[in-house]
């Protein structure tokens, strides 16, 4: 089953997830319930230490079945990957919720996860925004890392932002 | 030759040396991308398939555009493009993980130990995984009804709704699903494995190879399989049947068509003759480039181009007493295509000694029969073609085609008939003509059908008849192939 081995395996890497970003999350989370809602963790990445400065909603592109799959629009990607760069920053993860379901990875997040990037999953559950876990893919299997609040002295000059997909064109 | 500048995402810089940006030449998307592929050899199999083609887990920019929306791989480049590698992000499935923990309250589960205690008291274990799981092993006994087809095919497979149903798949999800939908169709004892076959292989149990088509054969045979009463195992079963056809003339060429192309795996064909102009106003088999050449040489060039599975033995020799019993050795059954009495007796008597069915077709003129002489036929005893006519007509009763001429068409519908039978009686399905004599009219269009009865008093098959020799008859008697 899925999410049992996950669970016995735990990643190296650890993600820094400014309090601001948690709570934009809670709120999309909530606002999209009962669908599932999606989008990308923009910061930095160097050695264990995934860094996100702003996390960005994205449009998901299987309307069909957007209460339990989601497929990000590419032209999204592309728009917040262009102006992570320009500002020095990256795409280092994919976020999107559980609505009414643990936040641990299913199987179809196994089949088309990518080597690299953290995977965020936010519980919904009844509508109200839950338990928050991260996971890596590694060896074609899911290990869970720790998620650590923002530390003051360690965020230098980037400030936690929320940045939502009205704001930018694409 | 322009430069354009690649941009990698996070997850294949692994692949560049830990590059965000890597500079490549090409005047197409394409030549670009193979040009990436070439500097960094860890990309090409994640960028493009082995055909070349863009993989459906990635995405490809020239500046703002998809590539997809400006033709391709064949998107030409400005000096200086940028293109972005875009890596599909997708996933969910929340719900069916939802719906699974729901059924693991509906629907029994059993380890596969206990399934497989369960198998040897009379439970049935349906393995319901895809042809290319099975084809790797699949628990010993089980039947194998993948899932798309579980609901049309299980009744026919386990008629009684009261017997227990073990159901399995790869780890014991989609069981989970699969057993729900047979408690709805009114199975009213059915588990699923839990673990799956994965569980099954790793607790020892015993695994079998069944035999499976190929992806190949299974696009040919699609519409068979279909067929509840063919399906892969029946296809299968054809694929390892032996149709011996005597003569490749009117009644063979139609037959031998039909029995290639449903993929019967070994056709033999016995004719002596050459290939003549006249024969091409019905023996489709054969054309006219091939005049002149031997029968059987053109009917394998032509069962061959229809079907290269088909396995094609030809005996260019007269059927005659010495040879009838090599020849037939080692085959299923014999479709008599001849139309000489001095063969379909020899035929008739080497089908009864060696027990094999005589699928029986002749015609004139505008009429047509067709039959199974098979004497041993399981289901009831029928008669064999001496039990209907004991001896041979004298030869002024019984002209040739070639004598009495026969209208061009009709060997068609009868030897067509004819790979009907055959098929039903290799696939044990409905009821083959024996005992019944089934006679076409084709200027009135109408079939009619005869009872005949097994003679008792049979010299050939009848009660305490012995086998005392192939009786060889007059060649006078023989018309000229037809």
């Amino acid at each position: 089953m899925p999410g049992t081995t996950a669970e016995r395996r735990l990643a190296s890497s650890r993600l820094i997830l400014p309090a601001a970003c948690r709570e934009q999350l809670a709120r999309w989370g909530e606002e999209g319930y009962p669908h599932e809602v999606c989008g990308l963790l923009v910061g930095t990445a160097a050695g264990e230490e995934v860094r996100v400065v702003e996390v960005h909603r994205a449009r998901n592109r299987n309307t069909a079945r957007a209460r339990d799959r989601y497929d990000l629009d590419p032209a999204d990607y592309l728009a917040i990957d262009r102006r992570a760069r320009a500002r020095g920053l990256d795409v280092v993860g994919v976020w999107h919720t559980h609505p009414d379901h643990p936040p641990r990875p299913s199987i179809t997040d196994l089949e088309a996860a990518w080597e690299g990037y953290s995977y965020l999953i936010l519980a919904v559950g009844g509508g109200a925004a839950g338990e928050l876990r991260s996971w890596r893919l590694t060896s074609a299997a899911f290990a869970e890392e720790r998620i650590l609040e923002d530390d003051a002295g360690g965020a230098g000059d980037a400030q936690p932002a929320a940045i939502d997909p009205g704001e930018k064109r694409s | 030759m322009s430069q354009a500048t690649v941009r990698i995402p996070a997850p294949l810089r692994g692949f560049t040396g830990g590059a965000a940006e890597v500079v490549v030449e090409g005047r197409t998307a394409g030549e670009a991308l193979r040009d990436l592929a070439a500097r960094h050899p860890g990309l090409a199999r994640r960028l493009l398939d082995d055909d070349g083609r863009l993989r459906s887990f990635v995405n490809v920019f020239v500046g703002d555009r998809n590539v997809e929306e400006i033709g391709g791989l064949e998107a030409p480049l400005a000096e200086g493009a940028t293109i972005h590698v875009v890596p599909a992000v997708a996933g969910g499935g929340a719900a069916s993980q939802r719906r699974l923990a729901e059924l693991k309250r509906e629907v029994p589960e059993v380890t596969p130990r206990e399934a497989f205690a369960l198998q040897r008291q009379g439970a049935v274990l349906v393995d319901v995984r895809e042809p290319d799981e099975v084809a790797a092993g699949s628990p010993a006994g089980a039947r194998r009804i993948v899932r798309g087809f579980l609901e049309l095919r299980i009744e026919e497979q386990v008629p009684d709704l009261e017997r227990p149903i073990l159901v399995m798949c790869a780890g014991g999800a989609r069981s989970l699903f699969a057993a729900r939908d047979l408690q709805a169709l009114g199975y009213r004892d059915v588990r699923s494995v839990a673990r799956g076959f994965a569980g099954w292989k790793a607790d020892g149990l015993p695994i079998e190879e069944p035999r499976v088509l190929s992806d190949g054969q299974r696009e040919r045979y699609g519409r068979h399989i279909l067929i509840p009463e063919v399906g892969e195992e029946g296809q299968i079963r054809l694929l390892d049947s032996k149709v011996l056809l005597v003569g490749a003339g009117g009644l063979g060429s139609p037959a031998a068509f039909y029995l290639a192309a449903a993929g019967v795996g070994t056709l033999g064909i016995v004719d002596d003759d050459v290939v003549d102009r006249s024969n091409l106003q019905r023996q489709i088999l054969h054309a006219d480039a091939r005049v002149g050449t031997p029968k059987v040489d053109s009917a394998r060039a032509t069962l061959e181009a229809l079907n290269p599975d088909v396995e094609i033995q030809t005996y260019r020799e007269r059927l005659v007493p010495e040879n009838v019993e090599r020849i037939f050795d080692g085959y299923d059954l014999v479709l008599d295509g001849s139309d000489n009495f001095p063969t379909r007796y020899l035929v008739n008597d080497a089908c009864v000694k060696l027990g094999l069915p005589n699928v029986h077709g002749s015609i004139f003129r505008f009429e047509g029969q067709v039959s199974v002489f098979w004497p041993g036929y399981p289901a009831r005893r029928g008669p064999c073609y001496r039990c209907l006519f004991a001896e041979p007509p004298p030869p002024e009763l019984a002209p040739s085609c070639a004598e009495a001429g026969v209208l061009g068409i009709l060997p068609g519908v009868i030897g067509t008939l004819e790979a009907v039978e055959a098929v039903k009686i290799l696939l044990d399905r409905g009821d083959p003509l024996v005992g019944r004599l089934l006679v076409y009219d084709a200027l009135e269009q109408r079939f009619t059908e005869l009872r005949i009865n097994p003679n008792p008093d049979c010299p050939c098959c009848g009660d305490g008849a012995t086998f005392e020799g192939y009786v060889l008859y007059d060649e006078a008697c023989a018309a000229t192939p037809g």
